[in-house]
């Protein structure tokens, strides 16, 4: 019984879910057959698919998107162990958070992609700038979390390992990284969805012609608005997938905090 | 009492160690050639130079002026959508359920993904600059006036029941003010991700405003151009920033009182 009102609810629910979607396709689609101008700007679906299928087939969407979550990843790792090793001297050194503090929190609020000018002046516009500006996105969160992490822990922790005269080595193995490790590991995680925007505004910015932000680029310059949906759907659709994965984790992440 | 201040004095003179000592070094690393960052740094002095250059014919106004003026009407639109969205979701089951997923789905992407699109559809002119700032406004502010709805307590609305509010009234003098606070919250990071996705749109394509000014100066290779830029839209966003801060920490003592 209430199984089935659940399903009916759920059915009723996916179908007003799809309503909007739908009524704004066809919307879409009219606005398609008026005239060379509405085709230019409402590009007919039917081109969306074909361009899409023309561009996996070919391969070409596969690697520049491969090429932009190699670079959202390889920043994520070398932003967060930058993070962590700054961090840590942020949270473990009260005179390091008050002399390098206001410095970061500064830093911290220019916009990334502001700073694009600077680093492609100072670096050019290959490779190596793109990983710092990814780099960076992930470096200020995890930073943050990395210190919160380690100031929030608990004075029993600490007063233990007094105790038991533990080493300065010892308790940050032993107490100090295992009691912040999950705000760590929260901070990288949430990195992710910023290193993700990074990789495809830095491809975008720096003129490069690599990556879904390239992919992007190529195609406005082309005039090629199917494509160009093509690769904000591609980048829509592989930011949630991460995004839902990461979720996922970071619940497993707090769980085994409250299980501790 | 005297060494409480004395502390406080300390603690806050610490605080400017840090940019102090960065100031230092800069002016020390650029002051002759041979220094590490005598050739590839521009110095402070110079910086201090170009400001008053682009004072004096006028680009620096003609930059400073342009960005704000864009955020503010992108953000305008897009927050005031936002509001009313945000406020129509929270309320009825069923906008929600109309609206939400396609909301999900589109709030998923990053504004500056659209910013191709939306240079196809209108050009570089101003109108894709507002729309994307509008873009980047619309949806914090409608998930903020969402969850800020649906957080309000049921006694508040029957209490504005029993005081005959309907329609426009119960929203002005009952959900308005309690939804406050989290849709400052909101109003917060709108701002933050629309002078983010601002100043890489005038980046991209523009001729005027501060992200083209350091773009400018990218080109012609004057870095001191650029370090001012960075500075500048550093300090905006900072201000912008700290007074909403402000403002939510107000509200915050208000609803704890």
């Amino acid at each position: 019984m209430t199984a089935a009102r659940s399903g009916r609810t759920v059915g009723r629910r996916i179908a007003l879910g799809f309503t909007l979607p739908l009524a704004l396709g066809g919307l879409w689609h009219l606005a398609s057959r008026r005239g060379p101008g509405g085709a230019y700007a409402f590009v007919p679906l039917r081109d969306v698919a074909g361009g899409f299928l023309e561009v996996a087939r070919s391969g070409e969407l596969r690697y520049d998107a491969l090429s932009t979550l190699r670079e959202a990843f390889t920043g994520l790792l070398v932003g967060s162990v930058a993070g962590v090793a700054f961090g840590a001297v942020l949270g473990l050194s009260r005179t390091a958070d008050r002399l390098l503090g206001p410095l970061y929190h500064g830093l911290r609020q220019v916009p990334l992609m502001g700073l694009v000018p600077l680093i492609g002046l100072w670096f050019g516009n290959g490779a190596g700038a793109k990983l710092l500006v990814v780099s960076l996105a992930a470096f200020y969160p995890v930073a943050l979390a990395t210190a919160d992490g380690l100031r929030q822990v608990e004075r029993a922790h600490l007063e233990l390992a007094r105790a038991l005269v533990l080493g300065r080595r010892d308790t940050f193995r032993q107490i100090l990284l295992p009691s912040a490790a999950p705000f760590i590991v929260t901070g990288v995680l949430q990195a992710l969805a910023f290193t993700w925007i990074a990789s495809v505004g830095s491809e975008l910015l720096f003129s490069a012609t690599s990556g879904l932000g390239g992919f992007m680029a190529l195609a406005q310059a082309a005039g090629r608005m199917d494509l160009v949906i093509v690769a904000i759907a591609s980048i829509a659709v592989l930011g949630s997938l991460m995004n839902v994965a990461v979720t996922r984790l970071g619940r497993r992440a707090q769980r085994w905090r409250h299980a501790s | 009492m005297a060494n409480a201040r004395q502390t406080w004095l300390l603690e806050r003179g610490a605080l400017a160690v840090g940019p102090l000592a960065l100031l230092v070094a800069w002016t020390w690393a650029t002051r002759r050639p041979t220094r590490p960052g005598g050739q590839v740094l521009a110095s402070p002095e110079q910086i201090f130079g170009t400001v008053r250059e682009l004072l004096a014919n006028g680009q620096l106004l003609h930059h400073l002026s342009k960005s704000p003026v864009r955020l503010a009407l992108g953000f305008g639109f897009g927050a005031g959508a936002g509001l009313v969205f945000g406020l129509l979701m929270g309320l009825s089951r069923t906008a929600e359920e109309v609206c939400g997923p396609l909301f999900h789905a589109i709030r998923q992407v990053p504004s500056i993904a659209f910013i191709p699109m939306l240079i196809l559809v209108f050009g570089i002119e101003e109108t894709f600059k507002i729309v994307v700032v509008a873009k980047a406004s619309f949806f914090p502010v409608a998930l903020a006036a969402t969850d800020g709805v649906k957080s309000i307590p049921r006694g508040f609305l029957e209490v504005g029941r029993v005081y005959g509010l309907r329609g426009p009234a119960l929203v002005r003098c009952i959900l308005l003010p309690a939804m406050l606070p989290a849709l400052v919250t909101g109003i917060r990071i709108a701002l933050g991700r629309s002078w983010t996705v601002l100043v890489a749109a005038e980046i991209i394509a523009s001729e005027s405003g501060l992200g083209q000014m350091m773009e400018m100066g990218r080109q012609t290779m004057r870095q001191d151009v650029v370090l001012l830029g960075v500075f500048l839209t550093g300090t905006f966003g900072f201000l912008l920033d700290r007074s909403m801060r402000l403002l939510e920490r107000r509200l915050a003592a208000w609803r704890t009182a």
